[in-house]
């Protein structure tokens, strides 16, 4: 320091004019740091040490401040060029040059051009070790430009040399990423490993000390959940693979099962080398008693086909055998609290009518009166049927109502044809789960007289069993000789059965009875329903054989065969056996191409969306949106968007299909959107636009799309908007948007949505209406508000394929609701019976009986990237278990003592003791 | 009351077969299903639309990372495609020829010459309460193409001249007290100008500027910008001085205020200026509110009889719970300056409504030199002067003394017509600078 000091005089006279407002101290230090730049261009080596030294301990030493550049980097600006020539000059013998080399490329932070990548330039020939003596900022300045320059020379050169290429970079990457996982900024190591495509050496050790991992106990959760939420928004496939192994690899060496079992169900087959049964089995083998059980509990909510033949007591957990038990056990248990809000008791024991739905004493008084005396088009067949469907939705699982099960079976018969099925089979979805007093009950109906009564009871036989995996496996004994069967409506009605009943599962016994119908079947109605049923059976396998049978089946049936609005479930169908796999559907769709039929269209979009489902794809959403935006050539095939009773029914069905693959591609939309927050809010943007500038069939599927984004969720803005979307003047978008209403609030009990819906019955105008106002509310109350359809679980991770099938289906029969509610097969709402599960966390103890615990229960806050502990959840309550949960409410132990063996608190979760395990989980998530 | 005048138009209809008028009648009324309310609560919140759009969704982390960087490319993604896709429909559709036809057909509606009421109540999505200037109260119906989400009880509304039906708003005026504090032009002093106060222009610029600039770095940290800071010391010190650099350099919106502003003559008429102030502030955010002698409405509180000092008092009240209340105040910061801390209301000062205090000290000889330098650099000086011997000195000079010093000096060798200020006027303008700091109190009498 003594040297610039008696500079300072001297130069004091010439300094003075250059740095006018200057203070004496930043005088000196200034003039210190043009005398060490001068004294660098000595010949000396030792006076250029010295200078050297001088100037790296200005630099470091600089303590820098938030608001403004440290002041030795502002003085030492104009010398850049000087020192860069000087360090150009030096020989490589010099020991100071790696020195001087490490102070360019701090000085390089500022002062390089962007884009020269000059703090890599120097940084590489200085010091590559100890990084964080020359501070923060650098390092993150360092990381930025790591990764651009990976990237650039990525772009440049694609010829494989990848390894030897960029290896001086990734050297540096490992000197960069355990000092930022050491000073907790885990998310700019993450992010650099992502740009330099090595996220696998999160999996590694620190370099000097072999023992220790760098992801350890105290940061894993933090880093794999930033991980896994940077995983939604990458698009290179090989990429994310990586990603999601790592965060598999890190949770389950942290003894972390279930979440590293959701990250497999998450990668499902995508991964060539280890399938998903593999990685699981492996899973399952190497953990405990308990956690396998809990673990078990995750894939029977997932729907998974998944079987574990060494234990059977987990087999039968992941076969749903215990949902029907802990289901009865709700409304049972004296201090269950059922409405968070009001934190009363509501009467969920009693069996409820579809009055008790309708409430209709509720309405306008005036009105109602008036509409039950002059309503004389009230068609009771239909008010029948409603009330059929309402106490099925709204009893489910129950085993007990007031309309079916009493004896003298009186409402059956007060039912007629297809109205007959639909009651007969509203017994399947009342005694749902419990297959061996259901199977008793319904099993007289199999011998009726009426072929209506035993094509209903074959199809509750479908829907007792859905999504369980029961050793006596009633369904496939029971249904294939009515698959065979010589009425036809006994035969659509058994396949859709075998559809409900083996959703997800993958069962070759069901393939081999539904296939010959594909192939041999003239009725496309069955070969239709045939389609979807194994499309939802093998959801997501990529089946080429049934592939094939099913576009052979779109090539080969005549034009007029396929005018049936039916036909467009073929495509479903194959829609839905490459649910979420992206490009495998690729060849399917080639094929599609060929086919001249407007059938052949839609069934393209549907493919193409069900295999980008919730990814967020946007290359594919900006597909769809190019569909939607086609114009119609000729106006005179949609006569005006307002369609009215009178001609309805004399409207031409042939423009409906011309235009179908519009409305397809808007649910398509949805579907790739939802799962991911930040598309999904902006697809509601979207579809505003569409439902401004869009055609009529454009226009009719938006309603639906939109509640595909939030089923079961009602959301305040979603409700808003569907509540005036049910006021449109196009007949077909109201009714729509009804029903979206329903499937928003479907098993809520939002009593917004009631009101908004009793609302509508009293003004219903039609039998249609009404008809749909009713279906609405019996969805809306389903399962007594203790059920939800929503297909995604886990805190909104995973995506249910089975559920999320079923609910296509439904859409897809609402998208041409003449054709299929409101006519004869309105029996396909029963499809809804495989997304339906309960919505509570129930707690049970090691030995698997409940064990009441309180728990908070609050809205789930967002909480990747933040730093310290922050709260998951706000607003909370505290309850005890057994509670609801909504879709997107959250819940946490409220004691200290016990801890769950699941990472998120939703269905059943095994808790124990805390001190009694070894290496157990915290319970917080 | 009750009877919509807004429904009763139109002539009897011609000759018609009763009974089918009747039936169409009732099949018309019955059409006419009430649509249901869309907000349960009267009071809606500001900046709120009715639909879902609009806004674009909340991205977290706040912090900066690749998370965050991918989830804005994906909302610009989407953007993108949204004005593709108006770009494409607009080809096809133009909408200039159609909207045209629909404002004329509402200028139609709305009619000329209007009232202007003010909104009392809202009744329900499609009726309210509105009185004129004249008196009397009507039950009206509000258009369908007002927008409801401005409409609030006690907004100034349009009405039709026959119907008095609500067809527009008159966009709520901010007080014209509050608007004058808005500083439009910036001042001209910068942090250039200050001498010394270094470690103060530190902290009021990690306190103040940072967290409007770059909120993310203190999420990345964990903990809450302070809201406010105060500025305290004694007189001359550089405060306000400050408070203006701080005015010159940043973007966002800058209201002053002088403390004794906010004292009014009406009763009530403080505590609503501050809420006023605050509000402009919040909408007008990222926004510095500066609040200069606060110690003419923030002192101790104590008993008192006299009414002026009481209503002080709850202007005080008022802009204690503006600065940390109940409501969530966004983007607003504020710096108070005074020189009585002291004797401000604890409850002023705490932490959680002012963070930071900043304590502005007598320059020491270094910063004197410093503010002695910035005075004196443009003026032409004399050979002889010796700036030294006033910085060394052991008088408690302040910055605003040595300003005065310079100017009296100036002064003085004005009054003879020189071109160069000598050391003598210097001498002598700082012992007329001191004299008259002392109080007329003679340099040394008392000591």
């Amino acid at each position: 320091m003594d040297r610039p000091a008696a500079s300072c005089q001297n130069a004091k006279d010439t300094t003075a004019s250059r740095c006018g407002g200057l203070s004496p101290e930043d005088q000196t230090l200034m003039e210190g740091l043009e005398l060490a730049v001068a004294r660098l261009q000595d010949a000396n080596p030792v006076v250029v040490s010295t200078a050297l030294e001088y100037l790296v301990k200005e630099v470091r030493n600089a303590t820098s401040s938030m608001t403004s550049v440290p002041k030795p980097l502002k003085y030492l600006r104009p010398h850049y060029d000087t020192l860069k020539h000087c360090h150009a000059m030096a020989k490589e013998s010099v020991p100071s040059k790696k020195l001087m080399a490490d102070l360019l490329a701090v000085l390089a932070m500022t002062m390089s051009e962007p884009g020269s990548h000059e703090i890599l330039h120097f940084k590489k020939q200085g010091t590559i070790n100890d990084l964080g003596s020359w501070g923060h900022e650098f390092v993150r300045a360092l990381a930025g430009e790591l990764g651009a320059e990976y990237t650039a020379r990525q772009l440049s050169d694609k010829k494989g040399r990848k390894d030897n290429f960029t290896a001086d970079l990734i050297s540096l990457v490992d000197e960069i990423v355990p000092f930022h996982l050491q000073h907790n900024a885990y998310a700019e190591a993450v992010d650099l490993l992502i740009e330099t495509q090595s996220i696998s050496k999160l999996l590694g050790n620190y370099p000097l000390r072999p023992e220790k991992t760098l992801v350890d106990d105290s940061n894993f959760k933090r880093v794999c959940l930033y991980l896994l939420r940077c995983g939604t928004y990458i698009a290179d496939p090989d990429d994310l693979k990586c990603l999601r192994q790592s965060a598999f690899q890190i949770y389950r060496r942290h003894g972390y099962c279930s979440a590293a079992l959701g990250v497999a169900l998450k990668m499902g087959d995508d991964d060539e080398a280890t399938p998903f049964n593999t990685r699981c089995k492996e899973l399952f083998d190497t953990t405990d008693g308990l956690m396998r059980k809990q673990m078990a509990f995750l894939l029977a909510r997932h729907h998974s086909n998944f079987e574990y033949v060494e234990d059977l007591e987990v087999d039968a957990i992941i076969g749903n055998n215990k949902l029907k038990s802990y289901y009865a056990q709700i409304p049972c248990l004296p201090g269950f609290t059922f409405d968070a809000d009001l934190g009363r008791d509501l009467d969920i024991l009693d069996a409820k009518t579809p009055e008790d739905i309708y409430k209709s004493h509720l309405g306008d008084s005036a009105s109602s009166r008036a509409s039950s005396t002059s309503a004389p088009n009230v068609d009771s067949a239909r008010a029948n049927l409603a009330a059929t469907f309402v106490n099925a939705f709204v009893n489910a699982g129950f085993c007990k109502d007031l309309l079916m099960t009493p004896d003298g079976n009186t409402w059956l018969y007060k039912n007629k044809e297809h109205g007959m099925l639909a009651a007969a089979a509203s017994l399947g979805m009342i005694m749902m789960w419990n297959i061996e007093e259901g199977l008793t009950i319904i099993d007289k109906f199999l011998y009726s007289n009426e072929e209506y009564v035993r094509a209903g009871a074959c199809l509750a036989i479908g829907i007792v069993s859905s999504s369980i995996r029961h050793e006596s496996d009633p369904p496939i004994a029971l249904l294939p000789e009515h698959v065979e069967s010589s009425s036809s409506i006994i035969r659509s009605a058994a396949i859709v059965g075998l559809g409900v009943a083996y959703a997800g599962s993958g069962r070759e016994d069901v393939l081999d009875t539904l296939a010959p119908i594909i192939t041999n079947s003239d009725a496309m109605i069955e070969v239709a329903f045939a389609a979807v049923s194994l499309g939802q059976i093998y959801t997501g396998t990529c089946n080429s054989d049934i592939a094939s049978l099913i576009v052979q089946k779109l090539m080969e049936a005549s034009d007029a065969s396929l005018e049936i609005s039916e036909s467009n479930f073929l495509g479903l169908g194959l829609g839905l056996l490459f649910f979420g796999r992206g490009e495998k559907g690729d060849a399917m769709l080639e094929v599609l191409k060929t086919i001249e039929h407007p059938v052949g269209l839609c069934a393209s979009v549907t493919l193409e969306t069900c295999a980008y489902a919730a990814t967020g794809d946007v290359l594919q959403i900006q597909k769809m949106l190019h569909i939607c935006a086609e114009q119609r050539d000729s106006p005179l095939i949609f006569p005006g968007s307002v369609e009215t009773t009178e001609n309805q029914s004399a409207a031409p069905k042939k423009p409906n299909l011309v235009a179908r693959h519009q409305s397809m591609a808007v649910l398509g939309i949805a579907l790739v959107a939802t799962g991911e927050d930040i598309g999904a809010e902006m697809t509601l943007r979207t579809f505003d636009h569409l439902l401004h500038y869009g055609e009529p069939p454009v226009r009719c599927a938006v309603p639906l799309a939109l509640s595909l984004l939030r089923i079961s969720y009602p959301d305040y803005g979603i409700v808003d908007q569907m509540s005036r979307l049910t006021h449109d003047a196009d007949n077909q978008v109201s009714l729509n948007a009804i029903v979206g209403l329903g499937l928003v609030g479907a098993g809520t009990n939002n009593s917004r949505i009631a009101g908004l819906l009793r609302l509508l019955a009293e003004h219903a105008r039609e039998p249609s209406t009404l008809f749909v106002v009713r279906l609405a509310q019996g969805l809306l109350h389903m399962g007594k508000g203790l059920l939800t359809i929503s297909p995604f679980h886990a805190d909104r991770t995973l995506i249910s394929k089975a559920a999320m099938g079923s609910i296509l289906t439904f859409l897809h029969c609402c998208l041409d609701m003449k054709q299929t509610i409101l006519d004869k097969n309105h029996y396909l709402l029963y499809h809804l019976a495989s997304a339906m599960a309960p919505r509570f966390l129930f707690t049970v103890d090691v030995n698997l009986n409940l064990l009441p615990v309180s728990v908070r229960v609050g809205q789930a806050v967002e909480t990747v990237g933040q730093a310290g502990n922050p709260k998951t959840i706000t607003g909370f309550q505290t309850h005890t278990t057994p509670v609801l949960l909504g879709v997107d409410d959250r819940a946490e132990l409220a004691s200290d003592e016990l801890c769950s063996k699941s990472h998120i608190l939703e269905g059943v979760v095994i808790v124990e003791p805390e001190q009694s395990t070894q290496g157990a989980l915290e319970c917080k998530t | 009351m009750g009877q919509a005048p807004s429904g009763q138009g139109g002539g009897p209809p011609p000759e018609r077969d009763p009974e089918k008028e009747k039936a169409e009648r009732e099949r018309r009324k019955k059409s006419y299903a009430a649509r249901p309310p869309l907000h349960t609560g009267r009071r809606r919140r500001r900046n709120r639309g009715t639909g879902t759009s609009g806004k674009l969704p909340k991205v977290y982390p706040t912090s900066k990372c690749k998370l965050r960087l991918l989830k804005l490319e994906r909302i610009k993604d989407y953007l993108l495609m949204e004005q593709e896709f108006i770009r494409n429909q607009e080809v096809f559709k133009p909408h200039e020829e159609k909207d045209k036809e629909e404002r004329d057909k509402m200028e139609d509606i709305r009619g000329s010459p209007l009232a202007v009421g003010s909104l009392e109540e809202m009744i329900d999505d499609t009726h309210a309460i509105v009185s004129s200037s004249v008196g009397p109260e009507y039950y009206v119906s509000v258009m369908s193409f007002v927008n409801q989400d401005l409409l609030e009880p006690g907004c100034s509304v349009l009405l039709h001249n026959k119907v008095m039906g609500v067809v527009g708003i008159l966009s709520d005026d901010t007080d014209p007290m509050v608007s004058v504090m808005k500083v439009d032009k910036a001042p001209l002093e910068s942090y250039a100008d200050i001498g010394g106060l270094e470690t103060q222009i530190q902290e009021i610029k990690e306190a103040v500027e940072l967290p409007l600039a770059h909120p993310e770095l203190y999420e990345e940290v964990g903990i809450k910008p302070p809201k406010g800071v105060i500025l305290y010391g004694v007189p001359g010190t550089g405060k306000t001085l400050l408070a203006k650099a701080v005015a010159n350099q940043t973007s966002a919106t800058f209201l002053r205020v002088v403390g004794s502003e906010l004292i009014q003559k009406y009763l009530g008429d403080g505590p609503k200026l501050v809420r006023e102030l605050f509000r402009v502030a919040d909408d007008l955010s990222p926004t510095i509110v500066f609040i200069d002698e606060i110690d003419a409405v923030g002192s101790k509180r104590y008993d008192s009889q006299s009414g002026g000092t009481r209503e002080i008092q709850r202007t005080m009240l008022e802009l204690l719970n503006q600065l940390d209340g109940f409501d969530e105040r966004g983007d607003v910061k504020v710096i108070m300056a005074t020189n009585k801390i002291e004797s401000l209301d604890p409850a002023l000062i705490r932490p959680g409504r002012i963070d930071r205090k900043i304590e502005f000290p007598l320059p020491d000889i270094k910063t004197k030199r410093h503010i002695f330098n910035i005075h004196t650099g443009r003026m032409s000086l004399g050979e002889d002067v010796d700036l030294e011997t006033f910085v060394m000195a052991k008088d408690e000079l302040s910055g605003a003394d040595i300003k005065a010093v310079c100017t009296e000096a100036g002064l003085l060798a004005l009054r003879e017509r020189r071109m160069k200020v000598t050391q003598d006027d210097f001498v002598k303008a700082k012992e007329k600078a001191l004299y008259q700091k002392k109080g007329n109190i003679p340099e040394g009498l008392y000591i």
